[in-house]
């Protein structure tokens, strides 16, 4: 055989030889085990460690906000949503509490076209005046239930009872003074629950506290009953001083709860409309300076300044008490 | 002058070849040896676990999971925290044009014959949310006359015939036995070819790692018994994620109580996201 074949033979036969060995060391060994891949690459993917832990994982310390929160509307938005991952808290340091909740709330509570009608949607621009939701809003559990005390008085008892009450909020319920609350027209459910915090000592007035202890609880039953039956007509429309324009502004922060023009839409919540102006100055004066305990009244006064209060006072002092409806 | 150039040229090349062939026969003698020796090589890894032995991990077997993913689109707010928690879990590049899950809005208007659709990364959108890295939906169309209007969450299909596993060429996307379709990051050259393949569009390029990228059920998490991560922070309950060989699972259930629908199934990907809710346009 000619030497040139030879060598030819001898080339292919080297090509075919490292055509075979080579791809013991260049493929991967785990390449084709279950298919065209690398099957190793498989647990390499499984491998990773999940940043999202999941509310199980808050749960061992934070154990008084798991409760409130698994128990309240907000169960289906667990801890991380507005949190952030918690993957390597608490070694990392803690996990932000967001400041701006009117931006978070918003992303699902903002009324917008698509959404499901199911879904709790508030219009922004009218809900709260650009407060934070947290003012009045429990991020962990935010339904406001406000427990609507249950009302069933005698009128006529209550009337018979009043005549304590009369030398200052008036024999018909309108005050004769402006530093004392009309009562005439006003919520019973919102009536009898001060009543009886008056009663209790949960709040502390130095004329109310020892009349209030000594009412029993049909007492106040019977007395809401009565004044809220009355007319608040006497009341209406009072002309007063202060920015009428001013407090109209403020108070779209407060209609959320007590109405736009001071009527509440929730008999828990008093009815600010057609109010002696001294009083709500001063009322809103003690929930800011925590000698009235409101937890969503405090957070409300405590940016109002002086000015803010006369005006708001001022504004629904001017609404008429009836409803417009 | 041309034969005395060509000598050393040829000499050389003689001396590479026998070099070639020494090493060649070298190679083969060691590997010849080592199998003769049983010393444990290459090959020897290959070969199946022990019996008893789980793959991929040693707490979950493959082959006793087929997974598959239901999304109510009656149910989707539209708050895109699904969106948030896959970059997050995922770290997926914070841009608004990457994503592994994304939120469509379709919107009919009285008196116009196409639908309007957006979804987070639309200019308007990025602008509402005030960056790119967080996303939101602006409130467009608040004071449009709205016939009907909805949001679609959309995401990988994981397809039992998924198109993009057969045009990869290096073999570095497949289909699991528990039916996720993952993407072998060592092994992806980035050619996109995949991206392309996709009808869905679920596929991207992450240009910073050079590989393709998109959804893969959170594979790491629920091989660990968890849920996916858009799934885990739904606050309404429009994804729902299981096992469909447990016929009492999430996603069994989804599929046995809606009549659902996949997307595009003309394609013949036979797909594993099922949908409820959704109109024509979507599919």
């Amino acid at each position: 055989m000619p030497k040139h074949i030879i060598r030819l033979l001898a080339l292919i036969l080297g090509v075919v030889v490292v055509a075979i060995i080579a791809p013991q060391f260049l493929t991967v060994d785990s390449f084709y085990r279950f298919g065209h891949y690398r099957a190793n690459s498989v647990p390499e993917i499984a491998a990773l460690e999940p940043v999202l832990q999941t509310p199980a994982y808050c749960k061992d310390c934070h154990t008084e906000r798991h409760a409130q929160w698994s128990a309240g509307s907000h169960k289906s938005v667990i801890c991380e949503v507005c949190h952030g991952a918690a993957l390597g808290h608490p070694q990392n340091g803690k996990l932000p509490i967001p400041k701006d909740t009117a931006k978070l709330c918003t992303l699902c509570h903002e009324a917008m076209t698509g959404r499901p009608r199911t879904q709790p949607q508030i219009q922004v621009a009218q809900h709260s005046g650009g407060q934070q939701c947290t003012v009045c809003h429990n991020p962990h559990s935010p339904k406001i239930a406000a427990a609507v005390a249950k009302v069933a008085g005698n009128a006529a008892a209550g009337k018979q009872k009043s005549a304590d009450c009369a030398a200052c909020h008036g024999e018909a319920g309108i005050s004769p003074n402006d530093t004392w609350p009309n009562l005439a027209g006003q919520n019973a459910a919102y009536l009898a629950r001060i009543l009886a915090a008056y009663k209790s000592g949960d709040q502390k007035d130095v004329a109310m506290t020892p009349l209030a202890q000594a009412l029993g609880n049909a007492d106040i039953q019977n007395l809401a009953t009565y004044y809220a039956g009355l007319s608040c007509k006497g009341a209406a429309g009072e002309k007063a001083a202060g920015n009428l324009a001013a407090g109209k502004v403020l108070a779209k922060n407060c209609a959320a709860c007590h109405g736009e023009t001071g009527i509440a839409s929730n008999p828990a919540w008093p009815k600010l409309a057609a109010q002696k102006q001294g009083y709500l100055a001063n009322a809103l004066k003690a929930f800011k300076a925590g000698l009235r305990k409101d937890p969503m009244m405090a957070g409300v006064s405590r940016g109002l300044s002086d000015t803010d209060i006369a005006d708001l006072a001022a504004f629904y002092a001017a609404q008429s008490c009836q409803s417009t409806k | 002058m041309k034969k005395e150039d060509s000598k050393p040229t040829l000499e050389a090349r003689r001396g590479f070849l026998a070099k070639l062939a020494g090493a060649a026969t070298c190679a083969g003698a060691a590997v010849g040896a080592a199998a003769l020796g049983g010393i444990p090589t290459v090959s020897a890894k290959t070969e199946a676990p022990p019996d008893g032995a789980s793959f991929p991990t040693k707490d979950y077997d493959w082959t006793k999971h087929q997974w598959g993913f239901g999304v109510d689109a009656t149910k989707c707010i539209g708050c895109l925290r699904c969106v948030e928690a896959c970059k997050t879990e995922n770290d997926v590049p914070r841009n608004a044009h990457q994503f592994r899950t994304w939120v469509e809005r379709y919107v009919h208007i009285e008196g116009e014959e196409e639908v309007h659709i957006d979804s987070q990364q639309d200019p308007v959108n990025i602008n509402a949310s005030g960056s790119e890295k967080e996303f939101r939906f602006a409130n467009r169309y608040k004071d449009a006359k709205v016939d009907k209007a909805f949001f679609v969450p959309k995401l990988c299909n994981h397809c039992t015939h998924p198109n993009c596993v057969q045009v990869c060429p290096t073999g570095a996307t497949y289909r699991t036995k528990d039916g996720v379709v993952l993407i072998d990051k060592t092994y992806c050259i980035g050619c996109r070819y995949c991206v392309q393949a996709c009808p869905y569009g679920a596929r991207y390029l992450d240009e910073e790692r050079g590989v393709a990228d998109k959804c893969t059920w959170c594979y790491h998490r629920i091989t660990k018994g968890l849920q996916p991560a858009c799934v885990e922070v739904c606050p309404v309950g429009a994804r729902v994620f299981g096992d469909q060989k447990d016929k009492q699972s999430p996603i069994s259930l989804f599929i046995r109580n809606n009549r659902v629908q996949v997307l595009r199934p003309d394609t013949g990907n036979a797909p594993n996201v099922f949908y409820v809710g959704i109109d024509k346009e979507v599919i």
